[in-house]
């Protein structure tokens, strides 16, 4: 028995139910169990909300409304979408080899910043300058990452902590371009770069929302498409399964893990592009990616590598986070929002292995039940680990 | 002229880099406690504002009057938190890599929120520096370089000795060092993996608690957000670099401290160059310890692949893989 099979039976003794470790667990549990840990730890949060003294029904209640209230709100839920889509997307694909990238948010400003440069100093016709731009952005985030890469394939130098400490240069190199270099020197109040004049063309029907929204969902098809139907993404699989094994086959592992890591900084690069090209969001400051490459990287742990997952969990996300804004208004800090944050990740670890465990009746020992006993298990599973973060 | 600059910035970066960095050498040091025995706790960053926020609240609103006690505060706060996350990783076996970077999210947020009413309020009750007087105060540099509060000696000196000497000179150590590399054969000799696992990860967590504490109660010496500014994942990176040995880390520690105090020297001083202006400098100087964190990382483990082995950088083998008896 595992600690965690001896202390949860341990708290089953008088009931008459047993853990029991699963043999197989499929992808689809693994997903079910993860989203379950996600409400439960945002059930642990609603209850700690309670405890402190704030009403978290009046919360919830305000977070739908402003979501869904309005065409409004739920444009801004997808404008907030698509950065933390390509961070994600980003993520997810490094996540199918088992590497952390945990620098998202870095490429995507890195992106945003070569997107700037282009933009305020090239002139031609919008298109053309747009594209240039995203190119621009997709090399710069690839660049970006070429040191993690590089180290994690040929010297195994962990990636989680060289890619974490790109972020804060990217965003000392933002700052330096906003009040340095790139400074609008017409601008006083928000110290910022110059605004490039260029635009994506807005959706049909949308008041702000631009084709920028097709660029993630396309290559989250394109990504579900590779590793559905090709050899490469077979082999990315397998290096994530088993990296020696993989060696063995012949498949060229270091090449392999650094260009998927060139290709997770060049998404993230081109969100970055994204986010540059919305209207009203055309110069760059400081504070230009809200917590992008960390709220992707959320999305990408909830959806477990899945793409189609990530464009779902995304809008959740993303609907969180636009509660959050809307909520501050409201007296409620953002720091809160961080730390609900950390208790859904919690929740979505804790859920992840509870797909792993089911429980059994005593006097059927043994026997391989049926999706009763299965369906039953998981929800008070993953909410009582929640419990614990 | 110039070698007047070199002296001055010298004397400068002596004076501050050794307090700049004595809270990641503390996270460090908790954190090559947690790593050793196959811990890996990212949540270093949150760690750090759950240490310095308690001190804070017991400094200014429980009116505790010794920093010693309210240290001691902060520690047991932020052993809380690693209890926390080391049953999740440890007893749970849920993945410490999102855990520890959900403790490190939850950590920030939930110590900027306690922090709220205490911005920028000056804390009185502070450590001390350890100064004899006499001759020696005279001199700068010897000051500089010698007198600083207990906090420092305790990092730089104490624990560093302390943790050498446990995992290389023990039985104990060995044993520690076998549940972080070969968690089966530990167990197989009767050593509790489950339970030194957490004990130690909890112990490193009230370490860096302690550097958080130190931030607020000598180092700033008030309460601001973000208190850690990235240190949490220095101290991590400073693990690294160390290959998980503990005098190694001292010089890890002390070559960000020198980076920062280098940007806080040029930026005190007015410093440019030729092609560059003082604030411009400042801006590039401001990247500096992260990017010269970084390529110590990189330099050993290239000099591995190269061939000229300096000395080991291996990370414990069961680093980060929860150990579990069915699956030995």
């Amino acid at each position: 028995m595992t600690p965690l099979g001896a202390i949860s039976n341990a708290a089953l003794t008088a009931t008459p139910w047993r853990l029991e470790r699963r043999l197989e667990v499929d992808a689809r549990r693994t997903a079910t169990c993860r989203i379950l840990g996600a409400v439960g730890a945002l059930a642990v949060a609603g209850i700690l909300l309670l405890i402190t003294g704030r009403n978290a029904f009046w919360i919830f209640w305000q977070a739908l409304d402003a979501v869904f209230g309005s065409q409004r709100g739920i444009e801004g839920v997808i404008l907030r979408a698509i950065p933390i889509l390509m961070t994600a997307l980003g993520v997810a694909l490094s996540l199918r080899m088992k590497v952390w990238n945990i620098g998202s948010d870095g490429q995507f400003l890195i992106g945003a910043l070569a997107a700037v440069g282009v933009g305020i100093h090239v002139d031609g016709p919008g298109w053309l300058v747009l594209i240039t731009m995203a190119v621009a952005a997709t090399l710069a985030g690839a660049v970006w990452m070429l040191v993690p890469a590089f180290a994690r394939a040929y010297w195994d130098v962990n990636e989680i902590i060289t890619t974490l400490l790109l972020n804060f240069v990217a965003l000392q190199l933002v700052t330096w371009s906003a009040l340095g270099f790139w400074r609008d020197k017409a601008a006083a109040v928000i110290q910022s770069t110059r605004e490039v004049p260029f635009t994506l063309a807005g959706l049909p029907g949308a008041q702000s929302v631009t084709i920028a929204l097709l660029v993630p969902l396309v290559i989250a098809v394109v990504l579900w498409w590779v590793f559905r139907s090709t050899t490469i993404g077979y082999e990315i699989d397998t290096i994530g399964g088993n990296p020696r094994a993989a060696g063995f086959a012949g498949i060229a592992v270091p090449r392999r893990i650094m260009v998927v890591m060139l290709f997770t900084g060049a998404i993230a690069g081109l969100g970055g592009m994204l986010q540059l090209s919305a209207p009203g969001a055309q110069a760059m400051n400081a504070g230009f990616s809200a917590q992008f490459g960390l709220s992707g990287f959320i999305v990408a742990a909830l959806a477990g590598a899945s793409f189609v997952g990530v464009i779902v969990g995304g809008l959740f996300i993303a609907a969180m986070f636009y509660a959050g804004l809307v909520l501050q208004t409201k007296g409620l800090s953002v720091y809160i929002i961080f730390a609900i944050y950390g208790v859904i990740l919690t929740g979505i670890a804790l859920g992840e292995i509870a797909a792993g465990y089911r429980l059994v009746r005593r006097d059927k020992e043994g026997d391989d039940d049926g999706g009763a006993a299965e369906s039953a298990a998981v929800p008070p599973e993953a909410e009582r680990m929640g419990g614990n973060s | 002229m110039i070698l007047a600059i070199i002296e001055n910035a010298f004397l400068s970066l002596i004076g501050s880099a050794i307090p700049a960095s004595a809270v990641v050498m503390l996270a460090a040091t908790g954190a090559m406690l947690g790593e050793r025995v196959g811990v890996l706790n990212l949540g270093q960053e949150g760690l750090i504002g759950i240490g310095a926020v308690y001190s804070v609240i017991a400094v200014l609103s429980w009116g505790v009057e010794s920093p010693w006690v309210a240290m001691l505060i902060g520690m047991i706060a932020a052993a809380v938190a690693g209890l926390i996350f080391a049953v999740c990783v440890v007893a749970f076996r849920a993945s410490q890599v999102l855990v520890g970077l959900a403790l490190a999210l939850g950590g920030i947020g939930l110590s900027n929120q306690l922090g709220t009413n205490r911005n920028g309020t000056p804390i009185q009750t502070l450590f001390r520096e350890v100064n004899p007087g006499g001759v020696l105060d005279d001199n700068d540099l010897v000051s500089a370089f010698l007198f600083h509060d207990p906090v420092v000696y305790i990092a730089y000196i104490g624990l560093p000795v302390v943790l050498w000497f446990a995992l290389f000179r023990t039985r104990h150590g060995m044993n520690m060092r076998a549940v972080g590399e070969n968690p089966a054969a530990a167990d197989a000799v009767g050593v509790s993996v489950t339970g030194w696992r957490i004990f130690y990860s909890v112990l490193g967590a009230a370490l860096t608690g302690a550097g958080g504490a130190y931030m607020v109660l000598s180092f700033t010496p008030t309460w601001s957000p973000d208190i850690a500014r990235g240190r949490g994942w220095i101290a991590l990176a400073v693990v690294i670099f160390a290959g998980w040995r503990p005098g190694w880390a001292v010089a890890g520690a002390l070559l960000y401290g020198s980076m920062i105090s280098l940007d806080t020297t040029a930026q005190a001083r007015g410093w440019g160059l030729p092609f560059l202006g003082a604030s411009d400098l400042s801006f590039l100087l401001s990247m500096l310890p992260y990017v010269v964190t970084l390529v110590a990382i990189l330099i050993p483990a290239g000099a591995v692949k190269l061939g000229r082995r300096v000395r080991s950088t291996a990370a414990p083998a069961a680093l980060a893989i929860p150990y579990s008896r069915e699956e030995r």
